[in-house]
């Protein structure tokens, strides 16, 4: 028994659950949710839906280049039941998964800062834009003293386009 | 008044099961990227023998597409289509496969051991 991967976004599918798809070629498509499975109806690219986890990967949301992920892996030879070995394995996975989770963090505060400097510069080019533009009208007062009078207009009490106590121009459903 | 139409109202949807349905499947991204396309078989593709089932006798496909065309006229003229220039797009980038879901999920592959290590250890064996 294994623990499959969704093929639209990449979450765990657990024996007992989600649906498979099978191509005439012989290529299985497993889906954990019919969210998923509908999405693949629609022929989208997972890589392009922000959910999923193929776009954060390959967006640079998340860590791709790392030795804590190159222990999980799909292997095709059978190991024989061996008790020392799995009491090993289990503990590797808890470590593993302890140094993973800080690297991840990490990875995530660096991603923050770069973008909270982006951030940060792009407002202050803006500011900066604002400021220079309000310099160049004090020094050159306005010449097009033309500008136009704002008139109040009475806002409209009701539009017969939108629906409401069968005053609307749509047809009655009942 | 009386009940005006509640049925008959979700045309959209059903065109949109319609065209999902299995047995209106056409061949994948992948499958054109990384088979149709290459020129061997893209020139099969182009020459097929005469099949009285398809349409215009699957004299007239479109590979990217994976269509056929009843006329020449009718392939030429959908070959300088917007929908054609899309797919040709959409198949210029790499295809997205069931391999990069699992890459995506944190699962590799483990690389095939050599199958022949008993016959290294032998050399080992007898040069020693």
């Amino acid at each position: 028994m294994r623990i499959e991967k969704c093929y639209f976004c990449s979450t765990s599918v657990y024996p007992g659950h989600g649906s498979a798809f099978v191509r005439n070629d012989a290529k299985v498509f497993r889906f954990c949710t019919s969210k998923c499975h509908k999405n693949f109806k629609m022929k989208r690219n997972p890589r392009k839906v922000r959910w999923t986890k193929a776009f954060r990967k390959a967006a640079g949301k998340e860590m791709i280049i790392d030795s804590t992920i190159d222990f999980e892996k799909r292997r095709n030879i059978p190991v024989r039941y061996d008790r020392e070995l799995v009491q090993t394995t289990l503990k590797a996975m808890k470590r593993v998964g302890e140094i993973k989770k800080r690297r991840e963090l990490a990875f995530w505060k660096h991603r923050m800062a770069l973008s909270r400097d982006k951030h940060r510069a792009h407002r202050r080019k803006v500011l900066d834009a604002a400021k220079s533009s309000a310099v160049k009208q004090l020094l050159q007062p306005a010449e097009s003293s033309k500008a136009r009078e704002k008139i109040k207009v009475a806002p409209k009490t009701r539009s017969a386009l939108v629906e409401g106590e069968g005053r609307s121009m749509g047809m009655d459903m009942d | 008044m009386g009940r005006l139409r509640r049925s008959r109202v979700h045309n959209a949807r059903r065109d949109v099961h319609r065209a999902a349905r299995t047995r209106v499947r056409t061949r994948d991204l992948d499958q054109i990227q990384m088979l149709d396309l290459d020129p061997k078989r893209r020139a099969e593709l182009e020459a097929q023998p005469l099949d009285f089932e398809k349409p215009g006798l699957a004299q007239h496909y479109c590979v990217e597409c994976a269509k056929y065309y009843e006329t020449d006229v009718a392939l030429n003229s959908h070959w300088r289509s917007k929908v054609h220039k899309r797919r040709c797009k959409q198949l210029k980038e790499p295809v997205y496969t069931i391999e990069e879901s699992e890459r995506a999920a944190g699962l590799g592959r483990a690389e095939r051991k050599p199958t022949v290590v008993p016959a290294v250890m032998e050399d080992v064996v007898l040069a020693t």
